[in-house]
């Protein structure tokens, strides 16, 4: 800590930002703190581990098809929007030839990437409820929800992605073309592989961020807590746990509300592990990688 | 059969050699084509709202952006107008200065709350905190980002809303000085939801990002003038006033608006919080009110009751004002960002 | 290849297309034979296939179609009955869509959907009512209100619980003096259709002119007005804000009378005053069985009708007559007959719950004839 000056305006000042900086962050913490509590000690005096075993039924019931919805969504986000955003990052940082003007190329490409991550979720729901679920008759579907779901999340992987591979050592990739290997094999035994622990940050944040999110599922994969899961892609909704949130919390019967709390507390509990394994592989790579502390 | 043997293996080996060569080409096509697929989403985006909102746009015409109605016309009756050429329901009136005004009200609250304590938080975490400390707190603020926007929207409906309608309202409406100005602080608090409550939580919504780009920027100020400043005997209070900030003003405000654009374009949790109003401006700070995205979420599902796809298409209009502000606010964002970290180009840094 | 060879591959195959056919046309005359005997007799229930049938829309209803969805699925397990809470607007809009098998609505179809859509049907499940509730601390009894005071306090040209208009319809309660918050639904809603045809018809030359009645309306500006989802959206708000009067469904009442609420008896188009009862309800729903269309289509508000509750109505199933799959089409012909039928779902055990009354005999008939049109 510098040493405070010892009288008058200077100290009264010095001490009132340091406390005034201690008082913002537990403004954050207090509210958060607030939140979690709230949410858990409502859903923890009524859940029972059924819930996790029986499906929604009606006004009440458990939460077993609303999870497996979640999951299968995540799953396929997983596979579209990781697949694809792994491989445009992988454009931009690799592929992307500076012009002969020096400047960058690929400004366009990341322009629409960035305009893509801040156009609104519930627009993208729309666009997904007029062009696919009315448009192409697919009704409130698992495919509808995964392309809606993916196309907002490609932005965040393409950019995680872009950061990782730019953060590999150029002397990686120098000895690896001076070993003579040919540059596919470069790419995905050397830089790829040392990039991994930063993709699969990105992709674990994407996924949590795709987890969360209601308004654009409500017009994709539908508003039905107590639909069965189907694998079927079109023609069939598909339940998840952010609307048994949304859509219970204002249902007359306490039994809904319960349901609600625990549908709530699941979540946290989702994007939580998501989120700390993120962190976990993050702090692994720093203490192995070079320039540790 | 040596020699067959041997003919086999020389063969499939050719092949996987050539495969490795070429498997340089595979990975560089495969990443062409998904880097154009954000943009063929978007250009797809965009051609469909323009499509469903012209209708809309042709009819509202320009005061759609003042008016503040929301009046779906009898559906009921048996005649339908036409105007422009467009089949509209006889009485049927949109207009959106209403939900523009609720929109940008709860998010400029919002980030009047969140920034003050944003950077203060940032400042907090990077300066003078032992590392076992500022970890696990930067990890909770993050962890802030990732909760879900409907479990805010339940916190502030059942918990903050009506504690602050109970406690900390009335006590502000009541004791606020008899000034005119000040008069859009009294009211009647109700049981919570209102636009103060949704700047709330819109503020703690957006501090994760502003507090996570601020914390960014603030470990590109070079150390160099920090600790020049340090060694003058300045206190933290003026290092970061005299240095710091100056360094990183252009990126504050860069994170500032990108915050902005997330609480724009912020759909469940207002619609849960605000009490989705169509066509009123709160009249007071506890008032109820609508935004862009809360009015498209609560009438999407029942416009189509309106036969002649008016509805329907006016909502594409407002999702087109939504996206428009929203991108616009995030592009100057990211402009504003990407101009202050080049201009942190450190002296004295390895 | 020899001859006898070739000879003796063309009698197998000979044979086998023979058997092919035979047994193809053996199925599909056991098919048809099935469907023929699946088409039950006249009143009893039709047998279902497997499948999900979705249903979405009225929050008036929904508690009721839960209680039916049970009731059904114990009976017949190969259907799954998916049910949610939207609003009649959403029940409307997806069943025109196709995007839900039944459409749960408050409202009738409109012109304008059946224009859209000509083979929409809207078929009679049942008969419910609405409430005018009200949270206002000392009053107990009854309060009596009229559609055209209703209709101003929507307006906000009534402002205060005694304000001389309600105090000489309610001359032996004293009203406090405090200020009257209007509740109305903010989704797309049955129970808004309900209410404001009330008014519409109640003050035709007031709210019948300027504002009307749908799904969705343009709510005036009443001082303080709230916005709620759903009827129990209504209720909680109704609950904690004191001096509100809110519209809800009678599916409610028990959660009213919890809640602490109370409610009006109204004034009805003979200028008596009724409150909701089974009795006044059934009355009023009689008055208009004979002159309800085969298509169901009629508004049971504000009649003439001695001894009726001015606000009643019919609960629509929104079904596309022409579906896609003949499979959900069996389902859902089956579920609604099962709805209809009064020793199954419009049996008194069931709707008293919901403090609903059942279908009258002739209007069974029309709704079992409408559904059978479903393919």
């Amino acid at each position: 800590m510098s040493a405070l000056p010892g009288t008058g305006r200077r100290r009264f000042i010095a001490i009132g930002f340091r406390v005034g900086t201690y008082l913002a962050l537990s403004l954050i913490m207090g509210p958060v703190i607030w939140l979690v509590t709230g949410i858990i000690s409502r859903a923890v005096p009524h859940f029972s581990w059924s819930v996790l075993t029986h499906p929604t039924a009606g006004e009440s019931g458990g939460l077993e098809n609303a999870i497996i919805g979640t999951l299968l969504l995540m799953l396929g986000v997983l596979v579209i929007a990781g697949g694809i955003g792994i491989l445009a990052g992988l454009h931009l940082a690799e592929f992307a030839k500076p012009r002969k003007s020096g400047k960058e190329s690929g400004h366009l490409l990341r322009t629409a990437s960035d305009v893509l991550s801040g156009f609104p979720s519930i627009v993208l729901g729309y666009v997904g409820y007029v062009a696919l679920v009315l448009g192409l008759h697919w009704n409130f579907s698992l495919l509808a929800a995964w392309i809606i779901l993916s196309i907002m999340v490609i932005p965040y992987i393409a950019k995680s992605t872009e950061t990782a591979l730019r953060q590999v050592p150029t002397a990686y990739r120098e000895g690896a073309e001076a070993l003579g290997m040919p540059a596919g094999y470069a790419l995905r035994k050397v830089t790829l592989k040392t990039a991994l622990p930063g993709i699969v940050t990105g992709l674990l944040i994407a996924l949590a961020i795709a987890c969360g999110e209601t308004a654009p599922l409500i017009y994709t994969a539908g508003a039905f807590a107590d639909s069965p899961v189907s694998v079927s892609l079109t023609h069939h909704p598909v339940p998840y746990l952010t609307f048994l949130v949304y859509g219970f919390y204002t249902l007359p019967e306490n039994a809904s509300h319960y349901l609600a709390y625990d549908a709530g507390l699941i979540l946290v509990v989702l994007v939580l592990l998501l989120l700390v394994s993120a962190r976990l592989i993050v702090n692994r790579t720093q203490h192995y990688s070079e320039g540790r502390r | 059969m040596m020699a067959q043997v041997m003919r086999r293996a020389r063969s499939a080996r050719r092949i996987t050699d050539s495969l490795r060569l070429r498997e340089g080409a595979l990975w560089q096509g495969a990443a062409r084509i998904a880097v154009v697929l954000p943009l063929a989403a978007l250009v797809f985006a965009v051609t469909i709202l323009v499509i469903k909102a012209r209708p809309a746009i042709i009819v509202n015409g320009w005061g759609f952006l003042t008016r503040s109605k929301f009046d779906l016309g009898q559906s009921y009756a048996t005649t339908v107008n036409h105007i422009h050429g467009v089949a509209v329901p006889v009485g049927a009136s949109y207009g959106a200065g209403a939900l523009i005004a609720g929109t940008l009200e709860s998010s400029a609250i919002a980030v009047i709350i969140a920034v003050p304590i944003s950077i203060g938080a940032a400042f907090a975490l990077t300066e003078r905190m032992p590392r076992w400390v500022s970890q696990p707190l930067g990890f909770f603020v993050e962890l802030l980002a990732g909760v879900p926007s409907v479990l805010f929207g339940l916190w502030g409906i059942l918990t903050l809303g009506p504690f602050l309608a109970t406690h900390i309202y009335p006590t502000i409406a009541n004791n606020v000085p008899n000034v005119p100005v000040l008069d859009f602080f009294r009211g009647s608090s109700g049981h919570g939801e209102g636009l103060i409550t949704t700047g709330l939580v819109l503020a703690l919504m957006i501090v994760p990002i502003i507090t996570a780009t601020t914390r960014d920027l603030f470990s590109q100020v070079p150390a160099l003038p920090k600790e020049g400043g340090e060694a003058l005997g300045m206190t933290d209070w003026e290092v970061a006033r005299r240095v710091t900030l100056p360094w990183v003003r252009t990126g504050i405000i860069g994170a500032t608006v990108l915050g902005l654009g997330r609480a724009i374009g912020e759909t469940i949790a207002v619609a849960m919080v605000s009490g989705s109003l169509l066509a009123s401006v709160a009249p007071n700070v506890y008032g109820t009110f609508g935004t862009l995205a809360a009015a498209i979420v609560t009438q999407l599902d029942s416009a189509s009751t309106d036969g002649t796809g008016f509805a329907v298409s006016t909502l594409a209009e407002l999702g087109l004002i939504l996206a428009i502000i929203s991108v616009g606010v995030n592009l100057l964002a990211r402009l504003v960002i990407s101009r202050s970290s080049r201009l942190g180009a450190p002296v004295g840094r390895a | 290849m020899t001859g006898s060879t070739r000879l003796a591959r063309l009698i197998v195959a000979l044979t086998a297309t023979l058997a092919v056919g035979v047994a193809g046309s053996l199925a599909v005359a056991t098919a048809a034979g099935a469907k023929a005997k699946a088409k039950a007799p006249k009143g009893a229930v039709e047998k279902p296939s497997a499948g999900t049938v979705t249903e979405t829309g009225s929050s008036l209803m929904y508690p009721l179609f839960n209680l039916w969805a049970g009731g059904y699925s114990t009976k017949y397990s190969s259907v799954t009955v998916s049910t949610a809470s939207t609003g009649s607007g959403t029940g409307l809009a997806d069943a025109a869509n196709g995007t839900v098998a039944i459409g749960a609505s408050d409202a009738y179809l409109a012109p304008s959907a059946l224009t859209t859509t000509p083979t929409l049907l809207n078929i009679p499940l049942a008969i419910s009512s609405q409430l005018a509730a009200y949270n206002i601390p000392g009053v107990t009894a009854h309060l009596v209100l009229s559609g055209k005071v209703l209709s101003s306090i929507y307006q906000g040209k009534i402002t205060t619980w005694n304000d001389a208009a309600i105090a000489s319809l309610n001359p032996s309660v004293t009203l406090p003096s405090i200020p009257i918050v209007t509740l109305h639904r903010a989704d797309g809603s049955g129970d808004t259709f309900l209410w404001s045809t009330f008014l519409s018809d109640a003050d035709p030359s007031g709210w019948g002119k300027t504002i009307g009645f749908n799904t969705t309306i343009s709510w005036p500006n009443a001082p303080g007005a709230l916005g709620e989802t759903g009827n129990s959206g209504m209720l909680a708000g109704c609950k904690a804000t004191t001096g509100c009067i809110a519209y809800i469904g009678i599916s409610y009442l028990t959660q009213a009378l919890q809640a602490g609420l109370g409610y009006a008896a109204l004034v009805n188009g003979k200028g008596q005053t009724v409150l909701p009862t089974p009795k006044s309800i059934a009355t009023e729903a009689a008055g208009f069985t004979r002159k309800t269309p085969p298509n169901g289509t009629i508004s049971m508000i504000y009649g003439k009708i001695k001894g009726g509750y001015p606000i009643v109505n019919y609960e629509y199933a929104i079904v596309n007559s022409s579906q896609t799959s003949s499979s959900t089409a069996q389902d859902i012909r089956s579920l609604l007959e099962w709805i209809v039928n009064a020793k199954d779902g419009n049996s008194p055990s069931i709707l008293n719950q919901v403090n609903f009354q059942a279908l009258p005999a002739s209007i069974v008939t029309a709704s079992l004839k409408q559904i059978k049109t479903i393919q």
